[in-house]
């Protein structure tokens, strides 16, 4: 018997064990409700999901989400790449700086930004009342109430999420292989594209998971800044539990979601170890 | 409450032991584990412990204050039974949810007479007691077995004087007639009065609207897309006339007065064809205050709680008598007032009762 390793039964993980049970419970039973719900409301069956391919509106309100995802991720994603970039190059004082105005922007909430966000693009926002006052435009410029309102209220809302993965994977790449780069001829367009870039792939990979799967449950701003046109999945489950009370297909939306983001990270774990990009063991 | 304060105690001398080395280390994280797995239950216990008082779930913001002061004092002081809130707004899935739990917190919701039809036919409400609630204090076709109409709100619509200094718009077909005046609108984004409002503008006269002809309003809805923005809360109607979004903005009828202060009279309130809606008393099944509750929405039936609760959140009475009371200046604001009353439609509960699903997932689709 003492040849059992004490790793294997450690008493850490005995004393672990009663609330990791409570987590997974707590955790995995909602989960389960709801993929029973989506199959058992109203009635037994696939009924909930077949709705996918028989409504317009459903496929149009997945298309709308997938849509806007895309393009907020990857605007988030380029945006946050050139920030994590000038970061990764400033002088230590002025990099803690950035740091910390990167994550006070975490402490404002999103009803807060949403709201300012109609204080400054509105129609008798700050910026249309200057460019008019200017006479630069003469009709206000619809910048809030449509799509590109809510993309904007979204990609500020998602930067700074797409900043850190980027910014772990710069600092951890050794600036010798840069010089290296340069000093076999290689121009800095070249040293960037060809070195650099490649070597951050995995943290671009890290922050476009995070940024995408965030996007998918955003509620507040397309339901604010899409002025009730732009109708996300998210909104769209709310409306459904809370309102029609059809929570069939609420929950069929809802296990949509779950599966279509763990199948998404089974296909990028195809090409590439995930342990990697949420920065475990170095690849 | 005293299960929780126990439960605190309980661990807080635990801890105490524990680092004076009085209870072994396994006691100790025995009692918390105990203390976690209780506090699920001791959550449980709240709806039990609740009995002496009545919850009344509404929407929070001024509605606290204006439901203590119309109805809760004079409630307390009748029955020595205390009124007590929870301001997450009741809403029909929420109300579900609550009652398909079994642990029901709350005793009476302001909600709306649909839900009463909606909920009452799934069996999670309870049937309002008439020999303690008066039918004759509410309008007629408004007192139903599930739930009894106490005030009415509605939809109408306000326009920007400085935008149509020529001609006011006055109906709702106006309100849909972009060439004739252009700008932005505001509708509703849950349905409810936009498809009144769409049909009165497409010439149903508004003794005939219900049954409401689905795609016939959704067309007249969909005409008008490209100038509408829609609003899903009663603030953000507010806000995106008070911004100036909106040239022509539908509104809570009853918000109506406080937007024309807030904008120093720009912009102006249409109670013409407005859709007056019944805001009911439900009750949800297995409500902990049990009967009391009953008497809780005859105090709000009373013609005093009636008229507080107008000058507090301006919706209007139901009482034929707390209405005929009304001063003279609050008859405009009032949605049935004599000279109102003529004009306005109201809202038929049932229809929207059996029909609210279908009705907001077509107009969703049609807007989005």
């Amino acid at each position: 018997m003492s040849a059992l390793p004490r790793h294997v039964l450690n008493t850490g993980w005995i004393l672990v064990l009663p609330f990791l049970v409570l987590v997974v419970a707590l955790f995995l039973g909602p989960i389960v409700n709801i993929l029973w719900l989506s199959v058992s409301e109203p009635t037994p069956g696939l009924g909930n999901y077949a709705k996918l391919f028989t409504s317009d509106s459903l496929g149009r309100i997945i298309g709308t989400t997938v849509r806007i995802c895309v393009i907020s991720t990857a605007i988030s994603v380029a945006l946050g790449y050139s920030i994590a970039y000038a970061m990764v190059h400033a002088a230590d004082a002025s990099r803690n700086k950035m740091l910390g105005l990167l994550l006070m922007s975490f402490w404002i909430s999103v009803l807060v930004r949403t709201f300012s966000w109609l204080m400054l693009l509105g129609r008798n926002g700050v910026v249309n009342n200057g460019l008019e006052a200017l006479g630069i435009i003469s009709q206000p410029i619809s910048f809030m109430r449509n799509e590109l309102g809510v993309l904007i209220g979204m990609v500020h809302y998602m930067v700074p999420y797409a900043v850190l993965p980027i910014l772990a994977s710069m600092q951890s790449i050794d600036g010798r292989v840069v010089q290296a780069s340069r000093s076999l001829g290689a121009t800095g367009a070249q040293t960037f594209w060809r070195v650099y870039l490649p070597l951050t792939r995995a943290g671009i990979v890290a922050a476009s998971l995070l940024v995408f799967i965030i996007n998918l449950g955003f509620y507040v701003v397309p339901a604010v800044l899409g002025g009730g046109k732009v109708l996300m999945v998210a909104e769209y489950i709310s409306v459904q539990v809370l309102v029609t009370l059809q929570w069939g297909t609420a929950a069929m939306l809802a296990a949509l979601m779950l599966f279509g983001v763990l199948a998404l990270l089974f296909l990028m774990s195809r090409f590439m170890k995930l342990s990697t990009v949420f920065g475990g063991g170095k690849a | 409450m005293h299960d929780k304060q126990f439960m605190r105690e309980s661990l807080l001398q635990g801890a105490q032991a524990f680092q004076a080395g009085k209870m072994g280390r396994r006691s100790f994280l025995a009692l918390c584990g105990m203390a976690g797995f209780a506090s699920a239950s001791v959550l449980a216990g709240r709806a039990e412990a609740a009995a002496g008082e009545i919850v009344m779930w509404n929407w929070g913001g001024q509605s606290e204050e204006c439901h203590t002061s119309a109805i809760g004092n004079a409630f307390t002081a009748e029955t020595g039974i205390p009124l007590k809130f929870d301001t997450s707004g009741p809403l029909q899935g929420k109300i579900k949810e609550m009652v398909d739990s079994g642990n029901v917190t709350a005793d009476v919701c302001d909600g709306d007479l649909f839900d009463a039809v909606a909920l009452g036919k799934t069996g999670h409400l309870e049937p309002i007691d008439y020999t303690v609630v008066d039918k004759a204090k509410t309008i007629d076709g408004y007192a139903l077995e599930f739930g009894v109409s106490i005030i009415l709100y509605g939809y109408a619509f306000m326009y920007d004087t400085q935008t149509y200094p020529d001609g006011a718009p006055s109906t709702w077909a106006d309100f849909f007639d972009t060439t004739k005046f252009p700008g932005t609108r505001s509708l509703y984004k849950w349905a409810n009065g936009s498809l009144e409002a769409a049909l009165m503008a497409d010439g149903v006269a508004k003794d005939a609207l219900y049954p409401l002809d689905m795609d016939r309003a959704l067309a007249k809805i969909k005409a008008i897309k490209a100038d509408t923005i829609y609003w899903g809360s009663g603030a953000e109607a507010q806000q995106m006339i008070v911004n100036g979004e909106v040239s022509m903005g539908m509104v809570w009828q009853n918000r109506g007065r406080s937007i024309e202060n807030d904008t120093n009279g720009r912009y102006k309130l249409v109670t013409n064809q407005a859709i007056a809606m019944p805001g009911a008393y439900i009750v949800p099944k297995g409500n902990p205050g049990g009967a009391a509750v009953m008497k809780f929405i005859a105090t709000a039936q009373s013609v005093q709680a009636q008229l507080d609760l107008f000058a507090c959140l301006g919706m209007t009475p139901t009482n034929p008598e707390a209405i005929a009371a009304l001063a003279e200046a609050d008859q405009p604001y009032s949605i049935t007032s004599a000279a109102n009353l003529p004009n306005v439609v109201m809202n038929d509960p049932t229809w929207w009762g059996e029909n609210t699903d279908a009705a907001v997932n077509a107009f969703l689709a049609a807007i989005s």
